[in-house]
């Protein structure tokens, strides 16, 4: 008998008095002991299915129908007190985000002490010494002390072990964990993986996993559900599913990821997003259709049943999904002009003092940094949290004065602070940020923004000439000329971080510093920004310091890359001879952390 | 020993903003078109008489000078004399201070129990059809001053029902023990249960009156940083872990949530300690805003300079004992 099995599970939303579905007509099971894979783009309905098994549905949400069996009993039918004793004890959760999962105002020894005692444990010494085994397990040093201490006196990866410790504590039969290792370092994803693995194995325990990473999915997993708009588009084994999918949906989430092994090709980039919700509703037939490139006319009207045996896809064209293709892309020639570099760093350092006046401790957030970024030239920086990057990037642009060395822009020092040398680097270069959100004001509207490098210097730029210039960005950047008039909030993630990226493009300059600026989205919005890029790069002739901490998009995108470790770079060079051939232990770390191809 | 630490840094910054103000008092009370020396004085008192006093108290020299000369008595405890009641000036202060901090401390806690109680009240009534009756009542409670209860209460509890005394701080047939000056203290440190509860029966009004003026926004501020804190995910976490609702919300959510709290108990304080002014008024009680409004009525400079400066060092001592409380219940404070 299957541990976790959705039979028919429906979850609707009211929007104005109308009840729209999310979740449609759900079926899956997982077996004890194995593991399931949840993933789909966000909206698709992954972590719906993990609050339904806790029934902590936000605000408006309910089930309309169905039933979600734990262990032979209806989770959604069953009386609360009940349920809150399953919880904690036979179904333990694994959040995304470690460092605010925990209360910030207890230290972790009352934390876990709380749950030991949720765990009917009645003596405080016993429960001690629980926790200190607990902690042991999941391979955390000096378990004693770290009782003592506070979430925040503990790294992202250490909380997620200490939240791991207390979900495997009471050697529960389910384990749902919903995006685990996404808010971590790729180094630190990898350990907290085997030591998931681990503790699984070790106590029989069925797990459901929620992720966007197909990567990584196709690691762990034993059987994948793809979701889609609510519904299970594919399912069956990950092998299957990954090795030859049937739905063209999987298919193109598949080669929209770059490849970290063999040649590198384009990336296929589904068209748009995946429909809201109200969007949703109106659409008959296969809610795929309007994105998928094998639609044809009976796709629009039939709404296809999920087929198969053993490996089902919900797809009345699924024979042509394998013959969705793109082609290998190669890479831009490096620019070689033999000029001199665009940009050029020498011994570039930046030192940060904190604490009172007597004593006073410095961090080297960047230490004696030194390299060069020729014309045209697409650079990524790469390193775990800590390591410098974007402390580099703020340097760069002057948003941080450096403690030493000096940054030549074009021939001309900008490390010097006269207005010129100022005035000169934001004619040179401009920077995006990582997240739109909170980069772009919400006040203003987008043609506003995107010419917002016109404001600078008190010139006088006529509301027409910025009308038009506003037009020519949006053009650019694929977007209709509608948007101008519209504000950040009335946009995509997708569409906010091409304004985004707009924004600094509007006085064409010649150096782009991006930080991070694919991550966090779904997989493909980033085929669709990276295609952008690419494209922008031809047309406009700029360079760009692109940080990351994802190399397959590094390999996909850049020329070169520069390795950061503790504020050093430890290696630098073409990415191909890099990544085929990392010299030094920290590169070969970071590479091996990655998952293997699909 | 980092809360020693930063009380001590607290204090350390304390002496400068304690000299500023002074300046300003000096400066501020100096450039009234008042003059100390002609009302000291009797009313048939020649012109020579009173510009023979002025020499005498000094007011006659520059401004820097005179402000050198009270600087150089105050360092050594000297604040001067009451010009009207021809008193030194401290032990002024040391007799209504107490009264007004026991006054002022009581309608604090009385704040703070209805502020809390009734934040986590209006919390637990989110989304129900009595949130909007409570948050008008919130509302209704927020625009009534202290003054108004103070008036209201005479009316009900001393006139109508004539249950409760409202003048003064004791009956008058009572001896009143002093020790510390805290007349609650002294009545339990000399044994007097009569003259405690004659003490405390008295204070009641002026203090709920002071501390109803004050609970709302508490209330207010409660309810959103709940709010707040229930939207983050270690809340979302322990429910996750199976932790009841009751234990979630007491041990999880209000840990949190009282930080900002905290924070607007100690900026009230302040503002409670100068609201007393009126209340003492009202109630007759002799506090240090009676003193003040006295000494205002009579231009009796010293003291109100000193009451000026009184004040300041008890919303900087109020001010740095928040400070201490935060750091005890905010561990992110206390950096390693």
């Amino acid at each position: 008998m299957s541990l976790l099995e959705a039979r028919d599970l429906s979850v609707s939303v009211s929007l104005d008095g109308q009840a729209v579905p999310v979740l449609r007509r759900l079926n899956l099971a997982l077996e004890p002991g194995k593991v399931l894979g949840l993933v789909g783009e966000s909206g698709a309905g992954k972590s719906m299915i993990g609050r339904t098994v806790a029934q902590l549905l936000p605000p408006g949400f309910s089930v309309t129908s169905g039933s979600l069996m734990f262990d032979g009993r209806d989770l959604v039918r069953m009386a609360p007190a009940r349920r809150r004793g399953l919880l904690g004890r036979d179904i333990a959760f694994i959040p995304q985000e470690p460092l605010t999962a925990l209360n910030p105002v207890l230290t972790i020894g009352a934390q876990m002490d709380e749950h030991f005692v949720h765990l009917g444990m009645t003596g405080r010494q016993e429960r001690h010494a629980r926790a200190v085994t607990a902690l042991e397990a999941v391979h955390l040093p000096e378990a004693g002390d770290l009782l003592r201490r506070y979430p925040h006196q503990l790294s992202g990866g250490m909380c997620q072990r200490v939240l791991i410790a207390m979900a495997f504590a009471s050697h529960p039969r389910l384990v749902v964990a919903d995006e685990p290792t996404t808010a971590l370092d790729v180094t630190i994803q990898a350990h907290i993986m085997e030591l998931m693995a681990e503790l699984q194995r070790r106590d029989g325990t069925a797990v459901l996993f929620i992720t966007h990473d197909l990567r990584l999915a196709a690691r762990i997993c034993d059987d994948i559900c793809v979701l889609y708009a609510g519904a299970v588009v594919e399912q069956g084994p990950a092998r299957k599913v990954f090795g030859l999918p049937s739905h063209p949906y999987t298919r193109c989430l598949q080669l929209a990821n770059p490849s970290m092994r063999g040649a590198r090709r384009a990336l296929y980039a589904l068209p748009e997003q995946m429909p809201g919700l109200r969007a949703l509703t109106g659409i008959a037939g296969c809610r795929f259709a309007p994105r998928c490139p094998v639609a044809a006319d009976e796709c629009r009207s039939l709404d296809p049943p999920l087929a198969g045996d053993g490996h089902k896809a919900a797809c009345l064209r699924s024979e042509l999904t394998a013959s969705i293709d793109v082609g290998d892309a190669r890479r831009p020639p490096a620019p070689h002009r033999g000029q001199k570099p665009l940009l050029e760093v020498a011994g570039l350092s930046k030192r940060f003092t904190s604490g009172s006046l007597f004593r006073r401790s410095a961090t080297l957030a960047v230490r004696d940094v030194s390299f060069r970024i020729g014309a045209g030239e697409f650079v990524a920086v790469v390193g775990e949290s800590g390591s410098g990057k974007s402390t580099l990037g703020r340097l760069l642009m002057g948003l941080e004065s450096p403690s030493a060395g000096r940054i030549m822009l074009a021939g001309q020092d900008v490390t010097i602070g006269t207005e010129a040398a100022r005035q000169h680097r934001i004619r040179m270069a401009q920077m995006v940020f990582q997240d739109p959100q909170s980069a772009l004001n919400p006040r203003r509207r987008v043609g506003a923004i995107v010419t917002q490098a016109l404001e600078a210097g008190g010139q006088r730029v006529s509301r027409d000439a910025r009308e038009r210039r506003a037009g020519e960005l949006l053009a650019e950047m694929g977007l209709s000329p509608e948007m101008a008039t519209r504000t950040p909030s009335q946009l995509s993630g997708g569409q906010r971080q091409r304004v985004n990226i707009a924004r600094a493009l509007c006085t064409v300059p010649k150096l782009l510093v991006a930080d991070e600026i694919v991550s966090g989205l779904d997989v493909s919005v980033q085929a669709q920004m990276l295609t952008l890029l690419q494209r922008l790069r031809q047309e406009l002739d700029f360079a760009m310091l692109f940080i990351s901490h994802d190399l397959s998009v590094v390999r996909h995108l850049c020329d070169r890359v520069l390795v950061m470790y503790r504020g050093e770079i430890v290696e630098q060079g073409a990415t191909e001879a890099v990544f085929a051939a990392p010299q030094h232990d920290y590169t070969r770390t970071l590479l091996a952390a990655v998952p293997a191809e699909l | 020993m980092i809360l020693l630490a930063t009380l001590g840094r607290r204090l350390l910054v304390a002496v400068p903003i304690l000299l500023v103000v002074s300046v300003l008092l000096f400066v501020a009370l100096r450039v009234l078109p008042v003059d100390p020396a002609a009302m000291s004085m009797p009313p048939n008192a020649t012109r020579d008489e009173i510009e023979g006093a002025r020499r005498q108290m000094g007011l006659d020299r520059p401004l820097p000078e005179q402000y050198a000369i009270w600087l150089g008595h105050a360092v050594h405890g000297d604040f001067g004399r009451s010009i009207h009641l021809r008193r030194d000036v401290l032990p002024l202060i040391g007799q209504t201070l107490p009264g007004t901090i026991e006054l002022a401390v009581c309608a604090m806690v009385v704040a703070s129990v209805l502020g809390l109680a009734g934040g986590l009240l209006l919390f637990s009534l989110r989304g129900r059809a009595a949130e909007a009756v409570a948050e008008t009542g919130t509302t209704l409670l927020m625009s009534i001053p202290e003054f108004l209860w103070a008036l209201l209460f005479i009316f009900v509890f001393g006139v109508l029902l004539q249950a409760m005394p409202f003048t003064g701080r004791l009956d008058p047939g009572l001896e009143r023990p002093v020790v510390t000056g805290f007349l609650l203290l002294d009545a339990l440190l000399v044994g007097r249960v009569d003259v405690f509860r004659s003490a405390a029966v008295h204070l009641l009004l002026p203090a709920v009156a002071l501390g109803l003026a004050f609970a709302p926004p508490i209330m207010r501020v409660l309810r959103s940083s709940l709010l707040d804190v229930y939207h983050e995910d270690y809340i979302r976490q322990a429910r996750l872990r199976g932790v009841s609702e009751t234990r979630i919300l007491l041990r999880h959510a209000l840990k949190n949530a009282i930080l900002p709290t905290l924070t607007l108990m100690g900026v009230q304080f302040g503002f409670l300690f100068g609201g007393s002014l009126l209340v003492e008024v009202i109630y007759s009680y002799p506090g240090m805003g009676n003193l003040m409004v006295d000494a205002v009525r009579n231009a009796d400079l010293p003291i109100i300079q000193l009451v000026g400066l009184t004040y300041c060092v008890v919303v900087l001592l109020i001010n740095s004992l928040v400070d201490g409380l935060y750091l005890v219940l905010n561990p992110r404070l206390r950096k390693r």
